[in-house]
């Protein structure tokens, strides 16, 4: 099994998250920890790149529900990009297309928070 | 019964006393004198005393007050046997002649003697207990014999210096009293008792023995005294000989005292230091049992380094968990003599920060003189007064995991001495703190494991029992916790028009909260099923409850069917969950009404989004309910056994019952993760429909 890995790089507004391997119950709380500090430094333009995400567990999905609403109340958002088949395949089953924007591209997510700027 | 004792011991000794003293009053007026008499005098007043020492030997038994203190008693004893003397010298007998007093005035002054003759000789014998407990501190082998040899001699010149004896034996009684004086000095080298005292108790010994020494000698002069002397001699003979000599006892043993003292008072201070450091050390040992209380152990340590090397203030401060910046923050967890806030002033974070010091070399760091040391000029700016610093890392497995910091009110307060004490010190105490570490996450493990084990119960009774029974329905159920406690349930309720409730749900999360979130799922499921008269309205309603009690990252997957035999329709919706699967005839399909999890959000959207689906029944159908448990069971290399897998492993067997269609979804996944344990919880209802059972 691949392990867990958070990378977080700046872009003109707009905070990107890459995730990497396996995000269940362990390794959750990493990527709590980068939203966590991403809101603390006000950061609340972010894209989360799921190209390198293998397997999300519903541990995995809470975190994203967990600091959505922080994030909204301060006119940002969190967008998903890049995910595979199989993992788009567990947000859908959940709903989560309703209630989050997922692209293809990051590009494509990171053009979305253009106009609000 | 030792209490009786002492009541009898006092009690007989004053009958005594009171006795000899109305004798000698009649006598004096009435005047017979008979040799007898006199001597059976003597020998109840030396009872009487014996008496008295047995009570007073036991009174001093219980108690152990220090030596500082039995000598200072001592002291206040003699000054009071002088007073009394100075009474009897004012208005003892003076000069007159005995026999011409009157007999009132007699009377009195007999008072007197017996009430000085008394005080004497509890005094003497007080003298030669207090003398005993100290030569017979850390006594070596002659050293009680000797004593007893003075005893013996003692008793035998005052035995032998009565008058009819003396007259007889007067070389005999000179010799036992030299031989007397000669076991005194003897004896009186044994100060063995002054090593072991602090310097505070040194200084207090010397003033008594010099107070005491000076006592004895004006007893030994007030004694020789004419009236002093009269009145010993006319209350009991033996007295005079047993007080002078024993007054001469305490005047050298306590001479000697004074001196010896003076001598040891220069290395006071050295031996009190290595005596603390030496219960410092045997007190580490106690560490090491008190690691079952963090908070105990640390403010032991403190204590103990206040101890160790005579430290005005220390704290103990340890190392958090790594910060994800290299950034040091400490957290203090003892202090005594000093505020938090001057432990910020002193050690605040700058480059050449005592913390940043000591962490790069990993050694003890000592600032002899803190006002004009470059690296804490700045703490004079803050008001904080310290002298001297001393801090010593705590290093375990190489990696300093906190500091031990001591300081001193004066400046050059700490030595080589010190800094080697406080780093053996520094390494017990790492030893004891990574052990009370370890100790309590263990504890906290095997709470866990407690707590665990009450979820995975509760868990258990919250699924159905047993499941219900049709004759045009086959049911097959299970559900597997993974190695923890799961968030699976399932559930059937019966509904009214010969309709069956189905669901199937699933809790993120693990744990016992998973747990608890389940029980709230089924109370809310049996409760709103029955007012609900189709699945989306359930899993509306379902929704407005849950989303105000869940947290936020929290949420629950749920499947829920009514089954209405009648009709034999299956109508579904379906909350963010796993697909049914619905296999009828040789086909399959995944149910999957659109739907959102629930407690995800509480708007329009998930209104908007629950749909549901009505199936028609046919016979032989199959309906099964799971959760990802099921369809992300891995093999060995991490591969998911998939939906595919799972709906081609239920048509292969579509033509058995339920309950083996049930069975052999299980087997395979079993084969495929080849024993390994479950990742998830698995949950599995199938349900076949065997058609309408017609007349």
């Amino acid at each position: 099994m691949s392990e867990f890995k958070v990378h977080h790089r700046d872009g003109e507004g707009v905070s990107v998250i890459d995730l990497k391997g396996y995000l269940d119950a362990h390794t959750a709380p990493d990527l709590e920890n980068a939203f966590q500090k991403l809101i603390n430094e006000k950061k609340f333009n972010i894209v989360v790149n799921c190209r390198d995400l293998s397997y999300i567990s519903s541990a995995g999905l809470g975190v994203f529900m967990a600091y959505i609403e922080d994030v909204r109340k301060n006119q940002g958002d969190i967008k998903l990009t890049n995910m595979s088949p199989k993992v788009y395949n567990v947000f859908d089953l959940l709903g989560f297309p309703i209630l989050y924007e997922i692209y293809k591209d990051e590009l494509e997510a990171v053009g979305k928070f253009g106009p609000r700027k | 019964m030792s209490r009786l004792k002492n009541i009898l011991s006092i009690a007989g000794a004053l009958v005594v006393f009171a006795t000899v003293y109305i004798v000698d009053v009649v006598r004096h007026t009435v005047s017979v004198d008979l040799e007898g008499l006199l001597y059976l005098r003597e020998g109840a007043i030396a009872g009487a005393f014996f008496l008295l020492y047995l009570f007073m030997r036991g009174a001093r038994a219980g108690r152990s007050s220090g030596i500082p203190k039995s000598i200072g008693k001592l002291l206040l004893y003699s000054v009071l046997v002088l007073l009394t003397g100075s009474l009897v010298v004012f208005f003892g007998p003076s000069s007159v002649d005995g026999a011409e007093i009157q007999t009132p005035y007699f009377a009195i002054v007999n008072l007197l003697s017996v009430l000085f003759g008394v005080t004497l000789g509890l005094f003497s014998i007080n003298t030669l207990l207090t003398i005993k407990d100290l030569l017979l501190h850390k006594r070596r082998k002659g050293t009680k014999r000797n004593f007893v040899v003075y005893l013996v001699l003692l008793f035998a010149a005052s035995a032998v210096s009565l008058p009819a004896i003396s007259r007889e034996m007067a070389i005999g009684s000179t010799l036992l009293f030299a031989a007397s004086v000669l076991m005194i000095v003897l004896n009186s080298f044994k100060q063995n008792w002054i090593v072991y005292l602090s310097r505070r108790e040194k200084l207090y010994s010397i003033g008594y023995s010099a107070l005491l020494f000076l006592s004895f000698i004006a007893l030994n002069l007030l004694d020789t005294q004419s009236p002093v002397d009269q009145v010993i001699s006319s209350f009991h003979y033996p007295l005079k000989t047993f007080a002078q000599l024993n007054a001469i006892f305490g005047a050298v043993y306590f001479g000697m005292a004074f001196i010896s003292t003076l001598f040891h008072l220069p290395t006071a201070e050295v031996y009190e230091r290595k005596q603390s450091e030496l219960t410092s050390l045997h007190n580490l040992s106690r560490l090491v049992t008190q690691v079952f209380d963090f908070s105990d152990l640390v403010n032991t340590v403190t204590a103990m380094t206040l101890e160790v090397v005579g430290a005005k203030s220390a704290w103990l401060e340890l190392i958090k968990e790594p910060g994800t910046n290299g950034q040091v923050s400490m957290d203090i967890v003892s202090n005594r003599n000093i505020s938090h806030e001057m432990i910020e002033v002193i050690t605040a974070d700058r480059d050449s920060s005592l913390r940043r010091l000591v962490l790069e070399s990993k050694r003890a760091l000592l600032i002899d003189d803190t006002a004009n040391d470059r690296r804490t000029k700045h703490i004079r700016k803050h008001g904080v007064s310290i002298g001297s610093l001393l801090s010593v890392p705590l290093i375990s497995h190489g990696e300093p995991i906190g500091f031990l910091h001591a300081t001193k009110d004066f400046e050059f307060g700490f030595d080589q001495d010190d800094i080697d004490v406080m780093t053996t010190f520094a390494d017990h105490v790492t030893i004891a703190i990574e052990n009370s570490k370890l100790i309590e996450k263990s504890l906290k493990r095997e709470r866990y494991q407690q707590e665990i084990m009450v979820a995975q119960q509760m868990q258990k009774r919250l699924l159905p029992q047993r499941l219900p029974q049709y004759d045009c329905l086959q049911i097959a159920a299970v559900s597997e916790p993974s190695m923890e406690v799961g968030g699976d349930y399932y559930d059937f309720v019966k509904l009214d028009g010969d309709r069956l409730g189905v669901v199937v749900g699933d809790v993120s999360g693990k744990g016992v909260s998973a747990a608890f979130y389940m029980a709230e799922v089924k109370g809310i499921f049996q409760s709103i099923s029955k007012l609900c008269s189709s699945p989306r309205e359930l899993m509306l309603r379902s929704n407005q409850s849950l989303t105000e009690s869940l947290e936020r990252k929290a949420f629950i997957s749920l499947l829920y069917g009514i089954i209405d035999m009648p009709r034999a329709t299956l109508t579904v919706a379906r909350a963010g969950h796993c697909p049914m699967i619905y296999i009828s005839g040789p086909d399959a399909r995944m149910i999957r009404p659109s739907g959102i999890g629930l407690g995800l959000t509480n708007d329009r959207r998930f209104e908007d989004a629950t749909e549901e689906t009505t199936l028609d029944l046919q016979k032989d159908d199959i309906c099964i309910f799971y959760t990802d448990g099921i369809n992300e069971s891995r093999d060995h290399t991490g591969e998911e056994f998939g939906f595919e897998r799972l709906v081609q492993v239920a048509l292969g067997s579509r033509l058995r019952s339920a309950e083996e269609i049930k069975q052999t979804i299980l087997t395979e996944i079993r084969n495929y993760t080849g024993g390994s344990s479950y990742g998830d919880d698995m949950t599995l209802v199938v349900m076949k429909w065997l058609g309408r059972l017609e007349a």
